[in-house]
């Protein structure tokens, strides 16, 4: 079956919408204000910017862990010294910059909660409760909501409440059944009400939920060589159910299956995705396994959103450990390639970071102006061990003979 | 080949109710080779690819059920669309 026509399966903060969204924010209050004294210059643009960045961020990583966000946004919650590292400026700037963003209404509410940081409420003319993932058609409609919306109303909108999110919880307590002598480990469907997709787009599962129920007396051949890698087999099948009805939802929506048929997806995802589960490692190692599955699925669900003509195979033949050409098990390149990039983007930003500071220090400005270059040296060389990185240290010898060597030379 | 006793060996069945009023049962062929272990599912995705590109269009209602005496439904077809 194509997955052509995938319904929007949970909302998604795309940060191009939302940068839209506040620009037009932005410069709409600039244009009803013609002193320069109460306008939001370029500085006050980039912290709304970050804070933007960081809060879709933040809001999609908490959709991802299956939090109900389509009724009230949390709020924002950071530090105001990680925004001012992050946006390379002093904290009282950022504490600036937030008071001119209040004034103009971009933030509309601010907590503050001592030891764990600050909480941030955004205008919903930026950030708003939403149920279907942010298309790029969705901003010529946002501009709209923004111009009509302007003027002094803009800030007496309603505050967002923050409420404490509540998580579903996986009530599978009928996880003995799953082992069955001849299959080593045999996995039953979810209840039929579960595997009724079409009613229930908005469900989001708990990935981190496990089952406790374990009977020793069915221990059979599987379970007990799963045991002897050191975990629960019964925390690892729910893995496997969790990570089925995650890529099922957001992959396979309008898919209907017979309870066999899910039963040999399961068994083919236990196969091939989780290699029967032989790999030794306790249950946080297949925690963060599980969480990297679930960031390939995502990567797969945005591809097939991005090309509306591409399609992934059936599931039967996506998760079948014989499918070496387009299965499931391709994606994994993917992500390494993904996570590789990441990474030489974020050295590449430290760097940079780094560099600025030489050049600062050499005029007497930044923070580290009274240092010697030896103690700045030390505190770079510390900030940097922290990441553990031997490329990001190499990198940071060649740019210091670049920047340090360069006067020399001169 | 094929099984002279189709109806006695497959795990399930598929019961077609055409549109020119005639209806006709047919048996799942739930192995991949003539000593493989048999796979319902397999059985199931045959049948449905039979209604799907065989008899597409002809077709009002086609049920999937277990081939056993009082044999609960597995999946049911109206108009080329599956209903559960």
């Amino acid at each position: 079956m194509t997955t052509e026509t995938i319904p929007p399966i949970r909302p998604y903060y795309d940060f191009s919408t939302v940068f839209m969204a506040t620009k037009a924010f932005i410069d709409r209050y600039n244009e009803k204000h013609d002193q320069l004294t109460e306008r939001l210059n370029a500085n006050h643009r980039a912290t709304a910017e970050l804070i933007t960045r960081l809060y879709a961020k933040q809001l999609n990583h908490a959709v991802s862990l299956g939090e109900d966000i389509s009724e009230q946004l949390p709020g924002f919650k950071t530090y105001n010294p990680s925004l001012a590292s992050c946006k390379g400026c002093t904290v009282r700037t950022i504490i600036n910059h937030k008071e001119r963003l209040k004034a103009a209404g971009f933030i509309s509410k601010e907590i503050h909660r001592g030891k764990t940081g600050v909480e941030l409420w955004i205008n919903p003319q930026v950030f708003a409760p939403k149920k279907l993932p942010t298309t790029s058609g969705n901003i010529q409609g946002i501009i709209k909501d923004i111009k009509g919306a302007l003027c002094p109303e803009v800030k007496n909108l309603h505050p967002l409440v923050h409420v404490q999110q509540e998580q579903k919880k996986n009530n599978n307590s009928t996880v003995d059944k799953f082992i069955t002598p001849e299959e080593g480990v045999h996995l039953s469907a979810h209840s039929p009400k579960e595997t009724n997709v079409t009613g229930t787009v908005q469900e989001q599962d708990k990935n981190t939920e496990e089952s406790r129920t374990s009977d020793s007396k069915t221990q059979t051949r599987g379970a007990k060589k799963m045991r002897k890698n050191g975990s629960d087999p019964a925390f690892l099948l729910q893995l496997v159910r969790d990570f089925w009805k995650y890529a099922r939802l957001l992959l396979f929506a309008e898919l209907i299956l017979s309870e066999v048929e899910e039963n040999e997806i399961l068994n083919h995802i236990w196969v091939s995705v989780y290699r029967k589960f032989r790999v030794k490692g306790n249950k946080k190692d297949w925690e963060g396994y599980q969480q990297i599955l679930y960031k390939r699925v995502d990567m797969v669900c945005r591809y097939l959103e991005r090309n509306p003509n591409r399609w992934v195979a059936p599931a039967h033949l996506y998760f079948s450990p014989d499918n070496k050409r387009n299965g499931f098990n391709k994606t994994y390149d993917w992500y390494l390639k993904q996570e590789i990039l990441k990474k030489e983007i974020r050295n590449q930003i430290l760097i940079q970071k780094t560099e600025k500071e030489w050049q600062d220090h050499d005029k007497g400005k930044g923070k580290n102006k009274h240092k010697t270059r030896l103690q700045l040296f030390r505190i770079q060389q510390q900030r940097l061990s922290t990441y553990k990185d031997d490329t990001l240290m190499r990198e940071y010898e060649k740019s210091l003979q670049r920047t340090l060597l360069k006067p020399i030379a001169i | 080949m094929i099984s002279p006793n189709l109806p006695s060996i497959s795990l399930c069945k598929c019961i077609v109710y055409f549109h020119d009023g005639n209806s006709r049962t047919f048996y799942s062929l739930d192995k991949t080779h003539k000593r493989a272990k048999p796979n319902q599912a397999l059985g199931i995705r045959r049948l449905e690819k039979m209604l799907n590109v065989r008899f597409k269009g002809l077709w009002e209602t086609a049920i999937i059920y277990e081939n056993q005496p009082n044999g609960k439904e597995i999946a049911k077809y109206k108009n080329g669309i599956r209903l559960f």
